[in-house]
């Protein structure tokens, strides 16, 4: 098999959610792009960035919906967490009202997704040290409390977020290898392509439900 | 003994001894001539002379001669003194018949050697002449020989040629099985160089055909033709086939599927039938994927079927469009996948076309499940909602889809049907209003059919405030949905108050139009209605403050007065003498107006108390009073006027309008 961008064994489903304007879409925006987006409209409904990345040697396709903070869209992005492997959970350490509402976010989180779904906490905008509003160790112990990873990051300088990322990603494999995620089940936010021949995967599968099937 | 020796010696000294002598002779005779002379004349003492003049010891011939001849006798005898001669002789002939002997056999050899070089000689003079016999029978041969290599030369050059040329135009048996394949159908790498091969020769034929081996350009361009055709006709066999087994929710696009489809761009024909043969592939997949998220959900029921929420509309559509969106997102990548190494120029069309083909199946179970929301007529709020939702959505997939996909059509139906049904619901509300219309209530308030209404059209407005849809295009929704709300209920309070006096119907409009107000005026885009209601108001007030000043007046008995002072012109003489003018008259109704004066509030219309809003009542008791003002102003201006010929006027009007003024206000 050639090698190249098309090259890649597991595709995981991310999410990026929390508060408006805490820099979702910066964040999604460095990680692809490895740029700083210093006027980032706001998101209407959802957007989606892919990347691959590698994780234990295995060539990892993700595919990120940034959802809008925005209130008005609420009902909208709570339907994308369905068959997310991974939820990024963003607030701004110098907004605290930020902070505060991740309890309602992480409720979303858990009623929707899987329950192997890794989410993620960052902390964003950690560069604006001066207009701190959230320590670190505060975050850091609601993050253990709910069984979150933490870390702080910057999509302006880009420290941690590839971490965030790939962390995430890193998690994720874990629980395949471990046989916590089941593969096989659909919307685990995970796909894998099996490197065998495909011949025995296709009869073991059922028939095509006909286009005209309304059930 | 010296005469032996002399003759011992033989010939070679006799010689010598004369040469020497005559040697001497020519030497000396230049100097002693005479003395010469005289010697010679004597024999003897000449050859004494001679003999003394021989230097033996010099002479290494005669000595060696001697010294042989010192050996021949052992004894010296007279005997052999005497003999000496002959023995001498004797072994002079000796010596000489062993040389004559030595030289016979000399002979001998050299005459066989001469024999020898004879046949020597005439075997190369016979061997030379087969030679010359030979060469001349050979140098035919030699010539074809030589034209043969000339040929054969050629030949070899040809076959060089040939060589390069099958090289260059033709397949070799590796390319020509990599072409055919395996007996299993299965494609391998070396298939596309081959291919490129064919392409190759078939282009370079033109090149042969511009020279004169047309035929063989022909020929070779018709093979390859042939080839081209059989190869593109088992690559898409086998991309056929391959396309048919990614129906998997994953798929597995191989670098060998991409090289397929990039040769297949060549054969338009081909290239739409494999693109079809994926989409077709792909969308049974999805159709499957959409059914499956509806029915069985994630793994162990998280996330749970999508079908568990359809008793909440807005949920369970949204949850439909979400996947619709993930999934619309994932297919296009595996297209932009398969065709990554396509470079046609329609390559971003093309991955529409497929897009749109392959979100084609998931239409009718969509359709059938978003008409059941619809039709189930779930209220008009709900359906404003679903109507914004559908059109978020629409705009989001429509940034993945070409213009004439079906699923675009069928969500821009379903939005076009939601947004009738909604219409059709707020239309039916309408006339129902207008059917059945209220009495107004004994407050004059504004009905409950109205506070209902407007209830509903501020919760529909207000899901337009958190509506996910573009500003512009809420905009146009808007003066829609206030046309069809606002309008019919106008109209219903127009019909309730047609029955009531000027007065009930002004102050019950008033609330009824303030109550419309007062829930527009929190959202956006209301202005113009704002505004034509604003107009609507004040209209009304203005009835309702005429009343108040005509109630005052009358309840003090100063309308007519006040209407005949209006009237009244300077030319038709003192107003004094017009009838019901006069001092008497004038004087007690003035002083009902004071009692007025005392207490204002109890002159208030009962309509001015039932104006809910505060501001508006307030508003209209002023400007009555103020009109109040107005015509006690004109009374005392004529009163006061000495042309109207009253009699001490101030003794009428006591106050002056300022003071008036000053009460009331």
């Amino acid at each position: 098999m050639a090698s190249g961008p098309y090259n890649y064994s597991y595709i995981f489903k991310y999410i990026i959610i929390g508060d408006m304007g805490v820099g979702k879409s910066c964040l999604l925006h460095q990680f692809t792009e490895k740029k700083f987006m210093a006027d980032c409209p706001h998101t209407i409904g959802v957007e989606f960035g892919t990347r691959i990345i590698e994780v234990s040697g295995q060539k990892i396709k993700l595919q990120i919906w940034d959802t809008a903070g925005q209130e008005r869209f609420r009902a909208v992005t709570r339907s994308y967490y369905r068959g997310a492997a991974g939820a990024l959970m963003v607030y701004d350490i110098t907004r605290r009202s930020t902070y505060n509402h991740l309890s309602s976010w992480l409720t979303d989180a858990r009623n929707l997704t899987n329950p192997n779904t890794v989410i993620f906490l960052i902390g964003n905008k950690c560069d604006l040290e001066a207009q701190r509003d959230v320590t670190y160790e505060e975050a850091k112990q609601f993050a253990e409390e709910n069984g979150l990873l933490f870390l702080e990051a910057s999509a302006k300088t880009g420290e941690h977020v590839e971490e965030a990322f790939l962390d995430t990603a890193k998690k994720i494999y874990q629980n395949i290898q471990d046989g916590s995620l089941d593969l096989n089940a659909a919307e685990s936010g995970v796909q894998h392509k099996p490197a065998a021949p495909r011949g025995n995967q296709l009869n073991t599968d059922q028939p095509p439900n006909k286009e005209g099937c309304p059930c | 003994m010296s005469a032996g020796t002399a003759t011992g010696t033989g010939y070679g000294l006799h010689a010598d001894v004369s040469s020497a002598s005559e040697h001497e002779s020519a030497a000396v005779g230049q100097h002693e001539t005479a003395q010469e002379n005289v010697q010679s004349a004597n024999p003897l003492s000449r050859k004494l002379n001679k003999i003394l003049d021989i230097r033996l010891e010099n002479d290494k011939d005669i000595l060696e001669a001697l010294k042989v001849l010192s050996a021949f006798f052992s004894q010296n005898t007279l005997r052999s003194r005497r003999n000496l001669r002959g023995d001498i002789e004797r072994r002079s002939l000796a010596i000489s018949e062993d040389f004559a002997e030595a030289f016979e056999k000399v002979k001998g050899g050299l005459d066989s050697i001469h024999s020898d070089v004879e046949s020597m000689r005439s075997s190369c003079q016979e061997m030379t002449g087969r030679l010359k016999a030979a060469r001349e029978q050979t140098s035919d041969l030699i010539s074809k020989t030589t034209d043969l290599h000339k040929e054969s030369q050629q030949l070899d050059m040809r076959a060089n040629v040939t060589d390069a040329f099958l090289e260059k135009f033709q397949l070799t048996t590796n390319e020509v099985m990599a072409l055919r394949g395996p007996r299993n159908g299965q494609l391998l790498q070396e298939f596309f160089a081959a291919l490129e091969r064919v392409k190759q020769i078939h282009n370079d034929c033109k090149i042969l055909l511009r020279t004169n081996q047309q035929t063989a350009g022909l020929e070779i361009m018709e093979s390859m033709a042939l080839h081209e055709e059989t190869a593109y006709e088992r690559l898409y066999r086998w991309i056929q086939g391959e396309c048919r087994g990614l129906t998997g929710d994953t798929v597995e696009i191989s670098a060998l599927h991409c090289e397929a489809v990039a040769a297949l761009q060549d054969r338009t024909v081909l290239f739409r039938y494999t693109l079809d043969e994926f989409g077709t592939a792909r969308r049974s997949a999805m159709v499957r994927g959409f059914i499956e998220a509806l029915t069985r959900g994630g793994p162990g029921g998280t996330p749970r079927p999508i079908e568990l929420h359809c008793h909440e509309p807005l949920r369970y559509v949204g949850d439909m469009f979400a996947w619709l969106h993930q999934t619309t997102a994932s297919e296009k990548e595996h297209i932009q996948g398969f065709l990554r190494l396509a470079t046609s120029q329609s390559r971003n069309s093309d991955i529409e076309d497929v897009l749109g083909h392959i979100t084609e199946g998931v239409c009718r179970p969509l359709k059938v499940r978003v008409e059941q929301v619809i039709v189930a007529d779930p209220g008009p709020v709900l359906l404003y909602r679903l109507t914004n939702l559908l059109k978020f959505y629409t705009h989001t997939i429509s940034q993945f889809l070409g213009k004439e996909a079906m699923l675009l059509s069928c969500l821009e139906e379903q939005q076009e049907l939601c947004q009738k049904v909604f219409f059709n619901a707020l239309t039916v509300l309408a006339s129902k209003l207008v059917d059945k219309v209220e009495l107004p209530p004994a407050d004059l308030g504004p009905t409950p059919t109205l506070t209902q209404n407007l209830a509903l059209l501020r919760e529909i407005l207000m899901s337009h405030d958190s509506s996910v849809v573009p500003l512009d295009a809420r905009h146009s929704d808007f003066v829609k949905i206030l046309g069809c709300v606002l309008d019919p209920l106008l109209q219903m309070c127009s019909l309730s108050a047609s029955r009531l006096n000027p007065c009930d119907m002004a102050a019950y409009m008033i609330n009824c139009l303030y109550a419309m107000q007062s829930c527009l005026a929190l959202y956006e885009f209301t202005d113009q209605r704002l505004e034509m209601i604003a107009a609507q108001i004040s209209a009304h007030q203005d009835t309702l403050v005429n009343e108040q000043a005509s109630y005052v007046l009358s309840t003090v008995s100063l309308i007519q007065v006040y209407s005949i002072a209006q009237q009244h012109k300077p030319s038709e003489g003192p107003l004094s003498l017009v009838h019901g003018m006069d001092t008497t008259a004038l004087r007690s109704a003035m002083v009902r107006f004071d009692t007025y004066l005392s207490s204002p509030d109890s002159s208030i219309l009962s309509q001015c108390h039932l104006i809910n809003s505060p501001v508006l009542r307030e508003e209209i008791t002023k400007r009555g009073t103020e009109l109040v003002c107005g015509a006690y102003q004109l009374l005392f201006d004529s009163i006061t006027n000495p042309a109207n010929g009253y009699q001490e006027p101030k003794s009428i009007v006591i106050r002056t309008p300022d003071q008036v003024r000053a009460l009331l206000l």
